[in-house]
């Protein structure tokens, strides 16, 4: 099987070869190649040569057009702050009543911020892929993009004293990655990961999730799907359990759980959507490759009845992790069509 | 019995209703009511039914963040600007440090420990280590509340205790949260405990018994405030 049938076949609930694996390695891929992440996160041609390298050295089954969680945010006015070794921040929000009726304009992907560079990057790893590895893009989901806009304290009290302006915004939110995520996939993207972790139960309510989040983000898959999306990938991080009941009706496939979530809950809550996770981020930068290796297995054993499963992090390996730790958790993958 | 006002004070934190909570601290004060038992039993109840609800699987930030909205709001009729805010339970020094540029779980950890009676001194964010140890000189805190949302601030936050322990500050303890942090352990990070919320934090906080504290008996009667609309 190639990388993207193994993954597809796990979307399916159909019996792949092994485990897909799918370490979520941004930055990382940097910190491996000796590539400052400053340049990583503006230069397209970088970031597909850092990712590329990294599926010579693990062998994993995606690579990721993915920069930072700025990216639309700065397509769309807000001022970003790079700095030579760490993600971009973002220095200046956009102002509430600039958002609040789309007084600002709506990026366009070709020319707008680093889109063209996210882009540029799809366009290189897909012609050296091709369909045999997932070839992943990322849009912000649309409650996590607000808050980039204007900033998430603005946003949670915006929710909450001008629930009409909070609409608007997230319904500016929803054209954004509908608008973007249709250029990733028509760039060379298999799917487009929906990343939303602003709509975690952490920040807001599970009733706020389903009445304001699911409908939108729904729409955005379908979106996405009717333009040939291989799969509708949701990741939103945290104890995410109480909203797990809401993902099919958001139309998810895959549902990415962190660490906070035991597996039992997770297979609980979707019983028939493929999961993916949720080895603890941290693990890869302050245990060793045994102690990954352990989690990892444990986990493949825990779906080796049910499938629909990936191998992954419960959210982003951290850029400095060990690459022994990230070599330890595909490597149980690998072997996991013995166990 | 509770007062009658009292309990809407502590109702209207609760709802995240700044204005109303404003109104009834205000009420409170134009009866006579001291301001410490509109701390104590409006402002502190409020948050201890708040710490109540948001165990880890139902805690919200939203609702946390109205509340402290609403008790800043009491806090700044109950006080003037300009004018010191008493902690009666003692000053913790609260920031990110440098490389973490992001502080919502450091405002949130500031409004919760305000709610529940501390002085919160905010070093902002991607803070120096060195002008952390500074503020901690000046301030003598009970301890030092650090946020992280990102890994990489961690060997930074591995310095804390070894830096106030040989400045002779090594009684302060360090309290270590936010996503990032709360993965790791508090052996791990070298920091006197790891909390998994600001409430949690609140807890350690109150299983001290630390020198220094302020008694509560020393927060200002009305009639002692400077004053204030509300206090005039």
């Amino acid at each position: 099987m190639t990388s993207l049938e193994r993954v597809c076949a796990a979307v399916r609930f159909q019996k792949p070869d092994r485990t897909p694996v799918i370490p979520q390695i941004f930055g990382h891929t940097a910190k491996l190649s000796g590539v400052p992440l400053i340049d990583y996160v503006r230069n397209g041609e970088a970031l597909a040569e850092c990712q590329l390298r990294a599926l010579r050295r693990y062998g994993q089954d995606a690579v990721f057009a993915v920069m930072d969680a700025n990216v639309e945010a700065e397509a769309a006015g807000a001022l970003i702050s790079y700095r030579a070794d760490a993600y971009p921040v973002i220095e200046a929000c956009l102002e509430h009543d600039r958002a609040f009726g789309r007084a600002f304009p709506l990026p366009n992907p070709d020319v707008s911020g680093r889109m063209p560079q996210v882009l540029k990057a799809l366009r290189i790893m897909r012609g050296q892929v091709r369909d045999e590895v997932l070839v992943v893009g990322l849009v912000l989901g649309p409650f996590t993009l607000a808050s980039q806009l204007v900033g998430i304290e603005k946003a949670l009290f915006t929710a909450a004293d001008e629930p009409e302006v909070l609409v608007a915004m997230l319904d500016t939110a929803v054209d954004i990655a509908i608008s973007y995520g249709r250029a990733q996939l028509a760039a060379g993207a298999h799917l487009v990961l929906v990343f939303d972790p602003a709509a975690s139960p952490a920040v807001v309510p599970p009733t706020f999730f389903r009445e304001m989040e699911v409908p939108r983000l729904r729409k955005i898959f379908d979106s996405l799907a009717s333009v040939g999306s291989a799969a509708n990938w949701l990741h939103i991080a945290g104890p995410v359990r109480s909203i797990l009941q809401y993902y099919p009706a958001a139309g998810a496939q895959i549902a990415n759980f962190d660490y906070e979530v035991p597996a039992v809950d997770a297979r609980g809550g979707l019983p028939s959507t493929c999961l993916d996770g949720n080895v603890r981020s941290l693990a890869f930068v302050d245990s060793i490759p045994a102690e990954i290796e352990t989690a990892a297995r444990t986990l493949c054993a825990e779906f080796k009845d049910r499938g629909g499963f990936i191998l992954s992090s419960g959210c982003e390996i951290p850029p400095e992790s060990s690459p022994d730790n990230v070599a330890a958790l595909v490597a149980a993958a690998r072997s996991s069509e013995r166990t | 019995m509770q007062d009658p006002a009292t309990s809407k004070l502590a109702d209207s934190i609760l709802d995240g209703d700044s204005e109303q909570a404003a109104a009834a601290a205000r009420e409170l004060l134009a009866r006579g009511t001291p301001v410490r038992d509109i701390v104590t039993l409006g402002v502190e109840g409020a948050m201890s039914a708040l710490d109540g609800k948001c165990t880890l699987e139902r805690f919200n930030l939203l609702e946390i963040m109205l509340a402290g909205r609403a008790v800043m709001q009491v806090m700044h009729v109950l006080f003037p600007p300009g004018a010191p805010m008493p902690g009666n339970r003692g000053t913790v020094v609260v920031g990110t440090l440098e490389g973490d540029v992001h502080d919502l779980g450091k405002s949130v950890l500031k409004m919760v420990l305000t709610g529940k009676g501390y002085r919160v001194v905010d070093c902002g964010r991607s803070c120096p280590l060195d002008v952390l140890a500074a503020r901690v000189r000046e301030e003598r805190p009970i301890a030092v509340g650090i946020s992280g949302l990102v890994t990489s601030v961690i060997p930074n936050v591995q310095k804390v205790r070894p830096l106030l322990r040989c400045q002779g500050m090594g009684d302060v303890k360090v309290v270590a949260g936010g996503a990032a942090l709360k993965q790791s352990s508090a052996e791990k990070l070298d920091v006197d405990f790891l909390a998994q919320s600001a409430f949690d934090c609140v807890h350690y906080l109150e299983s001290l018994v630390l020198p220094g504290t302020v008694l509560r008996t020393e927060l200002p009667a009305a009639d002692e405030l400077p004053a204030t609309e509300a206090n005039p």
